[in-house]
């Protein structure tokens, strides 16, 4: 058994030293001892200990005013102080001075091993809690978001202003831009980062279990609710909620919802009690809020509440000299992943990206790109590695509009109507495409 | 050339131990013999705890052990080291002698039916453990390794009387 864990014995008792000291390194510790306090310090002064036993009575310094300098010299250090005389004064003492535990000799072997065991637990919990930390910081940087066109430096930006506030945001782009990167970039850039982002994608959830969803519920609340549930404003306490495809919610909702952004109270469905939540919103929408407020179909006051801070990602078409960085970026990644020595895309290839339109923004082009590294070969992605090669050269349709009507229509045939398929093969999710089957009212052939 | 000596102290089971010489032999390719020692044990009482002091006698057997020998003592007496309530065995890592005591190995301790079998099966596993501790073996976390660290007689039985792949190879560069 190899432990990485160095233990300091602090007894005057030579036989304690010796039995714990032999005890320790068979189970592989490093072990040092010494004799009394005014030894110990000089020792943890020079020497990082991760757990420290302190005999209570020492000769001069006893072992409780030893315990208090320790926690003064390093908090994290394991204190467990061993007596032969139990006193619940002196344990409770020392507890509330920071020592991690008390036992009281002569102990059982197990004792000794389970005190062990989990003081390493515990500092192994809290080193990985500090390196977790660390890897949240560095989970989504705004600089590594990719992409150097005015367009997505300007988003960029924008982040990094608002990121800082308590603002609520309101992200605008087409499917496939990145919407829910650019939430996250936020989030894990503000104060609220060591709490999860609670995502709600309100288009994917049925309406008769929407309130259910946001607001949770009492057991009994409807038939089926065994056990009372938190929804999504409770779990997003202290944290940030996402709310995705919010121009999809029901006019019904959207005054609930309303409310509980101005008050942060609600109640669970089916319960009396008042629940506050100390959230965050940002929140999305592929379609164009101002619209949909004209028309009626999004309430006003709502709109304007969300409204706080907007930011609109261009989409892809728009930013062309960012779809090279992009390709190279998914290139690096899937042949990683896939254990392929993929690196670079062939001039062919890159011109025919660059010229493609890509009514699925970047989520289409990672899917594009990925697909490449399944079927091609070699260092390069070819042109033929590509699904569009015949399109590509000679373009077809006059618009975008027309050229994202007629790509749809030939995707859906392709998939016999298969929903589920062609949004994925289309790279949007299922709500979407249907929003677009209505727009351009593609119909299936009889 | 060099040999394990068990010595008996207090210890009537002697024939038990006869059987266990060539087990052991094997395990360490060492010749392992039973060899008489006169020794007192009563210096080593401990009124208060009624317990024998294993820390006293392990370092009286380093005495009597001698440079190149491995020794180890054998007796059904209670052993104790001071900050423990009781213990199986007691070994220095990398010394030259050993400690084992049978006294709480018997089922009987514990409310059950004695088993003679059973109990010279967790002798033996005790007296290998802590012959390996005196080779410089360190506590194992493979299950089954007679290494592994066990401080109740459950947990010795769960155990078998082997030794890893991986003590196996670090026993045999530290027997060279």
């Amino acid at each position: 058994m190899d432990n990485n864990l160095s233990i300091l014995v602090v007894d005057d008792e030579l036989s304690v030293r010796d039995s714990l000291s032999n005890w320790f390194i068979e189970d592989g510790y490093t072990v040092d001892t010494a004799e009394d306090a005014k030894i110990a310090l000089k020792k943890i002064e020079a020497f990082h200990f991760h757990i420290v036993l302190i005999d209570i009575k020492l000769p001069g310094m006893d072992g409780l005013e030893l315990n208090r300098r320790i926690k003064a010299i390093n908090e994290d250090m394991v204190v467990i102080i061993m007596t032969a005389f139990a006193s619940v004064d002196s344990a409770v003492q020392a507890l509330k001075d920071g020592a991690y535990d008390y036992v009281c000799k002569p102990f059982d072997p197990d004792a000794v091993t389970h005190i062990i065991r989990n003081a390493s637990q515990s500092i192994q919990l809290s080193h990985e809690n500090l390196s977790l930390q660390d890897r949240i910081q560095s989970l989504v940087n705004v600089e590594d978001i990719i992409g150097e066109s005015e367009g997505i430096l300007n988003v960029l930006e924008q982040v990094r202003v608002v990121a800082e506030t308590d603002s609520t945001v309101i992200i605008n782009g087409d499917s496939g831009t990145g919407k829910e990167l650019i939430a996250k970039a936020i989030h894990m850039n503000s104060s609220r980062r060591f709490f999860p982002m609670v995502t709600v994608h309100c288009g994917a959830i049925a309406e008769n279990l929407m309130e259910s969803e946001l607001f949770g519920h009492e057991r009994g609340a409807f038939t089926g609710a065994q056990y009372a549930r938190k929804g999504k404003f409770e779990m997003a306490d202290g944290a940030t909620l996402f709310l995705d495809e919010i121009s999809t919610i029901s006019m019904k909702m959207q005054i609930e919802i309303l409310r509980v952004l101005e008050t942060k109270q609600f109640t669970r469905v089916g319960g009396n009690r008042e629940f506050k939540s100390d959230f965050r919103v940002i929140c999305a929408t592929n379609r164009d809020l101002t619209t949909m407020v004209k028309n009626g179909e999004f309430r006003e006051d709502l709109y304007y509440r969300l409204n706080v801070f907007a930011i609109t990602i261009p989409p892809l078409r728009e930013r062309v000299e960012d779809i090279k960085l992009l390709s190279e970026h998914f290139v690096k990644l899937y042949a990683d992943q896939m254990n392929k020595g993929t690196r670079h895309i062939g001039k062919r290839a890159a011109k025919a990206l660059r010229n493609y339109a890509f009514p699925g923004n970047v989520r289409e082009l990672e899917n594009l790109i990925e697909r490449a590294i399944v079927i091609g070969n070699g260092d390069t992605v070819q042109l033929k590695d590509l699904p569009f090669e015949q399109n590509i050269d000679k373009p077809t349709w006059e618009s975008i509009q027309d050229m994202e009507h007629h790509h749809i229509e030939n995707i859906l045939k392709k998939y016999d109507w298969n929903i589920s398929h062609a949004a994925k093969a289309l790279g949007v999710d299922r709500v979407t495409l249907y929003s677009k089957i209505k727009k351009y009212k593609i119909e299936k052939a009889k | 050339m060099s040999v394990i000596k068990i010595i008996p102290l207090q210890f009537s089971a002697v024939e038990e131990l006869e059987k266990m010489l060539s087990i052991i032999s094997r395990r360490f390719k060492m010749e392992t013999r039973l060899s008489a020692h006169p020794f007192d044990m009563n210096p080593y009482f401990d009124p208060v705890r009624s317990q024998y002091n294993a820390n006293e006698i392990i370092q009286k057997l380093v005495a009597v052990a001698g440079e190149e020998n491995k020794i180890v003592g054998i007796t059904e007496l209670d052993l104790f080291i001071p900050v423990l309530s009781y213990i199986f065995g007691q070994a220095y890592l990398g010394g030259s002698a050993a400690l084992v005591s049978g006294h709480r190995l018997h089922n009987s301790r514990y409310g059950l039916a004695e088993d003679p079998i059973l109990y010279s099966e967790r002798l033996l596993k005790c007296l290998i453990h802590e012959l390996g501790h005196a080779f410089g073996l360190k506590h194992c976390l493979k299950p089954g390794c007679v290494m592994v660290s066990t401080t109740y007689v459950e947990e010795m039985d769960q155990k078998s009387d082997k030794f890893c792949q991986t003590c196996q190879a670090e026993l045999a560069t530290l027997t060279v």
